[in-house]
């Protein structure tokens, strides 16, 4: 056996010196680390940093679009201080767009549901597929601290896709308004509820597409299943209230991910439901508690998933 | 302190699979060859070791801890090289270990050091910034050893690490498991059902079959009581055979190669005398390697 050591007097400059096997001494953090280190890394996978070009694709344009609103907006916006001149104007026309707080989450739920059925499957569905989880349970990390922290990284994910172009709107408003300070202390009230739904929102439909990505590790299974837990109740739900169950369509209703985060952002906006395709005369905290039995639910079949699996 | 001891260790799957059976072993730091052939319960082992399963009964302690309890901190001084693939391809070998290195709970500078050292260490310089879907097997198989070695573990549990490769890969893989044990001075057990494998690295092996254990001794001691040289003459096979039982050697004609048992250095001067006072026409001597199924058949219960 030659031992393969480099002879630093005979070599040329700039020939690779084998400085042998270092010892590490330095602190070793833990478990709360592990877990804080696989949350950010989750939450980087989301929008695909760390990986491929390709792997940026999805998760940009779904970022984008999810921006565009609150962008063309605060364009229009501005348009309207410059050309219209008076204050009047611009207040009318703000007045007037659709595009508000309280309908923001409404407008960009599509793509939420989009980013869920394209990236969640990322994280579960990479790491089974690959086996790459046999490795974070070799570390100092338990099975639910695994589960919490892929699980946690994806709702950070989506919240900041949901939060992000709010920011846009409320910069863009305030910073348009002629009294700036005036411009804060109206739009501010408004960023209690948008910061609940938001939450609501992400926890929910990023708890529930986690889970269904947690049982395969085929990706075109989990981008299935997710958009059918998001979709499939609302019909089911729509045909039971066309054949005249409203009651029970109405209950049924609270199935639905989607309707569920309309109640809960009638409920923390205080408007009203559109009820004009639905018989919803529930009581809204009913919403505000499917969503939370959703949350609660989707986290804990998950945990339990990964508490099973054989690694 | 024995690095790794178990007592009684027992895992049932079920009712009626038996994968460990009142396994009772004591492993001290070195290279150890975990041998047995397949589902012999060596993967299972390894996992109850790194509390990634939890033993039916029988306790088991590694560095000292309770695998029971102790699960994350025995996990925080170990290194796990599983059999199967573990790696996402779609991750360079620099993200992707260091990453882990971040799990494994080092501070965000030196886990970059340690991996850019880690993978030097283990062969892997260019190719460690491409995506880790398009390296060979061979490379693939050195990137899992980085990732069990770039938190500088006490020890290191390598599952079947020459899997797939071919002989000049499985050449490279043992030579670096050599370094690692005496080189890094990092307790190294190798699970394989090769025991050709353990004879190039080990100083220890433990070989066990159906969960329990056959046998834990010193490598040479498995030599002494088992090793054959093998003695091939072109002709004159019967007189060789003649000349070293009137030695004192139990010996075995085989065609034209005369089999000696070999238990210490005194055959291999008969012999060397032997052929040259006969004047024989040696082709080879060579130590015959045997089959992981001599050794469980020679050795006793």
């Amino acid at each position: 056996m030659t031992k393969a050591t480099t002879t630093p007097n005979n070599g040329p400059a700039g020939s690779i010196y084998d400085i042998g096997y270092r010892r590490y001494e330095g602190p070793r953090l833990g478990r709360a680390n592990a877990i804080r280190s696989l949350f950010v890394h989750s939450l980087r996978s989301s929008f695909g940093l760390g990986r491929g070009g390709r792997a940026k694709i999805a998760p940009v344009i779904l970022g984008i679009l999810a921006l565009l609103p609150a962008v063309l907006i605060v364009g229009a916006l501005t348009l309207f201080a410059q050309f219209a001149g008076g204050d009047q104007v611009g207040d009318e026309f703000a007045a007037e767009v659709p595009v508000r707080y309280d309908t923001y989450a409404g407008t960009i739920s599509t793509i939420v549901i989009l980013f869920c059925a394209a990236q969640a499957p990322e994280l579960f569905g990479r790491d089974q597929r690959h086996g790459v989880f046999a490795l974070y349970f070799a570390r100092a990390l338990r099975r639910s601290d695994y589960a919490l922290a892929r699980i946690g990284g994806f709702i950070a994910a989506l919240l900041l896709l949901e939060l992000l172009p709010q920011v846009v709107l409320f910069l863009g408003r305030v910073l348009l308004s002629p009294d700036i300070l005036a411009g804060i202390r109206e739009d501010l009230p408004s960023f209690g509820p948008v910061l609940a739904q938001s939450i609501l929102s992400a926890a929910l439909l990023g708890g529930l597409a986690m889970a269904v990505s947690a049982f395969t590790p085929r990706r075109a299974y989990a981008v299935a299943g997710i958009i059918a837990l998001f979709i499939i109740p609302n019909v089911v739900a729509g045909v039971v209230v066309g054949l005249g169950s409203s009651a029970i369509g109405t209950w049924l209703s609270l199935l639905s991910p989607t309707t569920v985060l309309d109640g809960t952002n009638a409920f923390l906006f205080g408007t009203r439901l559109d009820t004009d395709f639905f018989f919803l005369d529930l009581p809204e905290w009913a919403f505000v508690a499917a969503a939370l039995a959703g949350i609660a639910g989707s986290i804990g079949i998950t945990v339990r998933r990964f508490a099973r699996i054989t690694a | 302190m024995a690095l790794i001891s178990t007592s009684d260790l027992t895992k049932r799957y079920g009712s009626s699979v038996t994968a460990l059976d009142g396994l009772t072993v004591d492993i001290e730091p070195g290279i150890v060859g975990l041998v047995g052939s397949n589902g012999a319960g060596k993967s299972t082992l390894i996992k109850i070791l790194l509390g990634l399963i939890a033993p039916t009964s029988g306790t088991a302690t590694v560095l000292d801890l309770d695998v029971r309890t102790r699960g994350t901190e025995i996990r925080q001084f170990v290194g796990y090289m599983p059999e199967h693939d573990c790696l996402p391809p779609d991750s360079t070998a620099t993200d992707f270990v260091s990453h882990m290195a971040l799990i494994s709970g080092l501070p965000r500078t030196a886990a970059r050091e340690r991996t850019a050292e880690v993978l030097r260490h283990v062969g892997l310089y260019e190719e460690r910034y491409r995506a880790i879907g398009g390296y060979s097997t061979g490379m693939k198989q050195r990137v899992k050893l980085a990732q069990a070695l770039v938190h500088d573990p006490r020890l290191l549990l390598l599952d079947e690490p020459t899997n797939g490769l071919d002989p000049a890969g499985r050449d490279e893989m043992l030579e670096l498991i050599l370094r690692i044990g005496s080189e890094f001075r990092i307790a190294v057990i190798v699970a394989t059902h090769l025991l050709g494998e353990v004879e190039r690295v080990g100083s220890h092996l433990v070989a066990i079959e159906g969960g329990r254990l056959l046998r834990s001794a010193p490598l040479h001691e498995f030599v002494e009581q088992t090793g054959t040289l093998a003695v091939e003459v072109d002709e004159g096979s019967a007189l060789l055979a003649e000349r070293l039982t009137a030695d004192g050697l139990a010996v075995v004609v085989d065609g034209r190669a005369v089999l000696v048992a070999v238990s210490d250095q005194r055959p291999f001067d008969l012999v060397r005398d032997a052929v040259a006072d006969l004047e024989l026409p040696l082709v080879r001597i060579e130590p015959r390697r045997h089959r992981l199924e001599d050794l469980f058949r020679d050795a006793p219960p």
